[in-house]
C-alpha cells in the first residue's frame, strides 16, 4: 500500500480556507505512512507485512477488535513473557507505541502485496563479485566439513546486530564463523553436491548465499515478504523457495541466486474450493531431480521437474492445511504433516500418488522429522503441538506405513532429532509453561522417555552433531545460548552465548537425508 | 568503627535466615519470569537499551531494586516491575544475577 504525497508551498497553503481539509486529510496519511513505516521495521518480520500474522499473531482492526490500547502499549512496551515478543521499552518512544496501536487496531487485513520475479531479480545483492578469490579450502581448523553446525541466531528484536547464521565446530564447541543477516535467520541449508556453499533464509525471505570456507555472505536475493520453505536439489544447481506473503514460489539458480521461474500458488483445496496459498516445506531429494513443495492451504504436493519448463505434477487431497515433511526411502517417499487433520500424508515421489495417511497425535508438527533402523525396521518420528490432551510423539513404520506406537510425553512438541550412533530420540517440549525449558528423551529401542533435560530458555530444535557424539539444543527466547550434551551420557558439555537461538542445522544432514538415518541409506539411492 | 558494622551484619544475618536465606534458584526462575525478557540472563541485546545484570554486585542489584520499588529511584518501567518483587524476591533474584557469569 503506497500513499503518494504532493507537498504544497506553504505560502499557498496558508492562504487558502478550502485547502484546509485536504492539508488535515494529507496529516492523517502522513501518519498512516509513518505508523505503516514503523510497522514495517519493528513489527511485520513476525506479524505479517500484510498484518495476517506469521510467527507471531495477526495485527489488525479485526484480531485487535475491543482489546484496551493500555493492555496492547504495554505488551509492546515490556514485550510478552514465554513468547518471542520483545520489549520495546526505550526502543520505540511512548508517542510512537500509543500511535501504533492506533493505527493497528483500525488496519484491516491488507491485502497480499506482490512481489515479482521482477522484484526478486531486483533484490539481488554480490558481496563477493569474483568468486575465484575465496580460499580453496577452509580458512580454519576442521577435519570434516560435515562437522559444522549451523545455528539460526533470531537476535531479541527478530532483527538488528543479533540477527546472524553463526557456525560452529560440533567436535570443539567453538564459534567458527558468524554471518550477519540483518532479520532473524530461520533455516540454514546446506549445498548437497558442493561443501563450501550454505543457503540462509531469514524471516523476511531473503536467501544469504554463505561460503563456509570463508564465512562469509557472497549474494542475497529477496523472495517475497516472509515464509520459512527452502530447499536445495541433489546436484546443487537449484534453490526453491516458497513465501507465506505473497502466495508464491520461485526457482533459483543455487549459483548466482537469480530467479529463474516463479510459480502462483493457488488450487482446489480438499473442500473442492478454489484457493490461494501460503508455501509449506520445499524438499530436494537425493531420490531425484525434483522439488516438492506443499501448498498449504490447498492442501496439495506439487513435484516439479528440474527440466525444461519446470513443469508441475499436482498430487491433491492430501491435507487440510499441510505444513512440513521429511523423507524415507532413499528419498523417494515424503512424509507430510497436515495440521488440521492431525494426519502424516506418506507420498510416493515416484508414482506421484498419496500411499497412505496415518494417525500423528494432534497438529502434527514434524520439524525436520527423524527416521532410525531399529531391529530391521524403520522407524519414522513424528512431534506435534499437541494443541489438545493427547500429548504425544508418533511413531511409524515406514515400511508397512503403520502406526507403531504414540509415545506420551510432557507436552506439545515441535522437532525431533535422531542419530544412527545416538541410543536417544530428542524432542523439544513447547508447551507455554517451565516445561518450554526441556527436552525429553526417548529409548530408540524400547520407545519410552527415559529423561528429561533442563536446558533452559525456551528449549527447541534439538540437532546431533554429524558423529552422533553430541547433542545440541537451542536455549532459546530470553536463554541466550545453545547448550550442549554427551549423547549417551547427557552430561552438559559446553554452552554457546548467542542471541535467542532457534534452529540447529547439521551439515551432516545431506549426508543422512533425514535426520537419524545412516548415510549408506541414501546411498543405496543413487 | 568496627563493632557497629559487625553488629549490623549479624542483625542483617539474622534477619535474612529468619526469613529464609537467598536461594539462586528461587531467583533463576523470577529472573527467567519477570527480569530476562529485557536484561537477559548473561547478557542484553546487542540492540537493547537495558543495563546488563548478570555478574553484578549482589548488594547493588538488590539496593536498586528496594529503590525502584520504594519510588526513590525514578523509571516509569522499574518502578512498575520491582512493585511485584517481595523482599525474598529481591535477595533471591540479586544473588542469582551476581553469580552469573556474563
Amino acid at each position: 500500500m503506497k500513499t503518494i504525497k504532493k507537498r504544497l508551498p506553504h505560502a499557498v497553503v496558508s492562504g487558502v480556507a478550502a485547502l484546509l481539509l485536504p492539508l488535515a486529510l494529507q496529516a492523517a496519511s502522513d501518519d498512516e505512512h509513518k505508523y505503516h513505516q514503523l510497522f514495517e521495521e519493528n513489527c511485520a518480520s513476525c506479524h505479517g507485512s500484510d498484518h495476517g500474522g506469521y510467527l507471531a499473531p495477526a495485527l489488525n482492526a479485526e484480531t485487535l477488535k475491543g482489546r484496551s490500547p493500555t493492555a496492547l502499549r504495554t505488551i509492546i512496551m515490556a514485550g510478552s513473557f514465554d513468547t518471542l515478543m520483545p520489549p520495546f521499552y526505550g526502543k520505540l518512544s511512548d508517542d510512537n507505541i500509543r500511535g501504533l496501536v492506533s493505527h493497528l487496531q483500525k488496519t484491516p487485513k491488507l491485502d497480499n502485496p506482490a512481489w515479482t520475479i521482477d522484484d526478486i531479480k531486483k533484490s539481488l545483492k554480490v558481496y563477493v563479485k569474483d568468486e575465484s578469490t575465496l580460499p580453496a579450502k577452509p580458512a580454519y581448523q576442521i577435519d570434516n566439513i560435515d562437522d559444522i553446525i549451523g545455528v539460526a541466531a533470531r537476535g531479541k528484536y527478530g532483527r538488528g546486530e543479533g540477527s546472524r547464521a553463526i557456525f560452529i565446530n560440533s567436535k570443539t564447541h567453538q564459534k567458527i564463523g558468524e554471518v550477519p543477516t540483518g532479520t532473524a535467520a530461520h533455516i540454514i541449508e546446506y549445498n548437497p553436491a558442493n561443501p563450501r556453499w550454505a543457503y540462509v533464509k531469514t524471516d523476511t525471505a531473503e536467501i544469504f548465499k554463505v561460503d563456509l570456507y570463508s564465512m562469509q555472505a557472497v549474494r542475497s536475493v529477496k523472495t517475497g515478504y516472509n515464509g520459512p520453505g527452502i530447499g536445495v536439489s541433489r546436484d546443487g544447481k537449484y534453490i526453491m523457495a516458497g513465501s507465506f506473503v505473497p502466495h508464491n514460489a520461485v526457482i533459483l539458480d543455487a549459483d548466482t541466486l537469480e530467479p529463474l521461474k516463479t510459480f502462483e500458488l493457488e488450487g482446489i483445496d480438499p473442500d473442492g474450493k478454489q484457493v490461494s496459498s501460503d508455501s509449506g516445506m520445499i524438499i530436494g531429494t537425493p531420490f531425484d531431480d525434483i522439488f516438492a513443495i506443499a501448498l498449504e492451504n490447498a492442501g496439495q504436493v506439487w513435484v516439479v521437474d528440474l527440466k525444461d519448463g519446470f513443469p508441475v505434477t499436482r498430487i491433491t487431497n492430501v491435507g487440510h492445511h499441510l505444513h512440513d515433511a521429511f523423507l524415507t526411502h532413499g528419498g523417494q517417499k515424503l512424509m507430510i504433516a497436515s495440521y488440521d487433520d492431525s494426519i502424516v500424508a506418506a507420498i510416493d515421489l515416484k508414482d506421484r500418488k498419496i500411499i497412505k495417511k496415518l494417525e500423528a497425535g494432534c497438529v502434527p508438527h514434524v520439524g525436520g522429522g527423524s527416521a532410525v533402523e531399529v531391529d530391521g525396521r524403520t522407524l519414522g518420528f513424528g512431534t506435534n503441538f499437541g494443541d489438545c490432551d493427547k500429548t504425544v510423539v508418533s511413531v511409524w513404520d515406514l515400511d508397512k506405513m503403520e502406526v507403531v506406537k504414540q509415545i506420551p510425553v510432557s507436552g506439545g512438541t515441535e522437532s525431533p532429532a535422531a542419530h544412527a550412533n545416538a541410543p536417544y530420540v530428542a524432542v523439544d517440549i513447547i508447551s507455554k509453561d517451565r516445561r518450554a525449558r526441556t527436552v525429553q528423551l526417548i529409548d530408540k529401542k524400547t520407545l519410552e522417555v527415559v529423561k528429561t533435560l533442563d536446558v533452559g530458555g525456551h528449549a527447541y530444535f534439538p540437532e546431533y552433531s554429524a558423529d552422533g557424539k553430541f547433542l545440541y539444543i537451542s536455549a532459546g527466547y530470553s536463554g541466550d545460548e545453545v547448550v550442549v550434551y554427551d549423547s549417551v551420557t547427557l552430561q552438559k558439555i559446553a554452552t554457546i552465548p548467542m542471541e535467542s537461538p532457534a534452529g540447529i542445522f547439521s551439515h551432516g544432514r545431506v549426508r543422512y537425508m533425514t535426520r537419524g538415518l545412516s548415510p549408506d541409506e541414501i546411498k543405496g539411492a543413487k | 568503627m568496627k563493632a557497629p558494622i559487625i553488629a549490623s551484619l549479624i542483625v542483617v544475618g539474622i534477619a535474612s535466615t529468619s526469613a529464609q536465606a537467598a536461594s539462586i534458584y528461587a531467583g533463576e526462575s523470577r529472573a527467567a519470569a519477570v527480569c530476562s525478557q529485557c536484561h537477559g540472563i548473561r547478557g542484553t541485546s546487542a540492540d537493547a537499551p537495558f543495563p546488563q545484570l548478570a555478574g553484578r554486585d549482589a548488594d547493588y542489584l538488590e539496593s536498586a531494586l528496594k529503590q525502584y520499588r520504594d519510588k526513590t529511584r525514578k523509571s516509569d518501567i522499574m518502578n512498575n516491575i520491582a512493585g511485584s518483587l517481595s523482599d525474598q524476591d529481591i535477595d533471591n533474584v540479586a544473588a542469582y544475577y551476581a553469580r552469573i557469569k556474563p
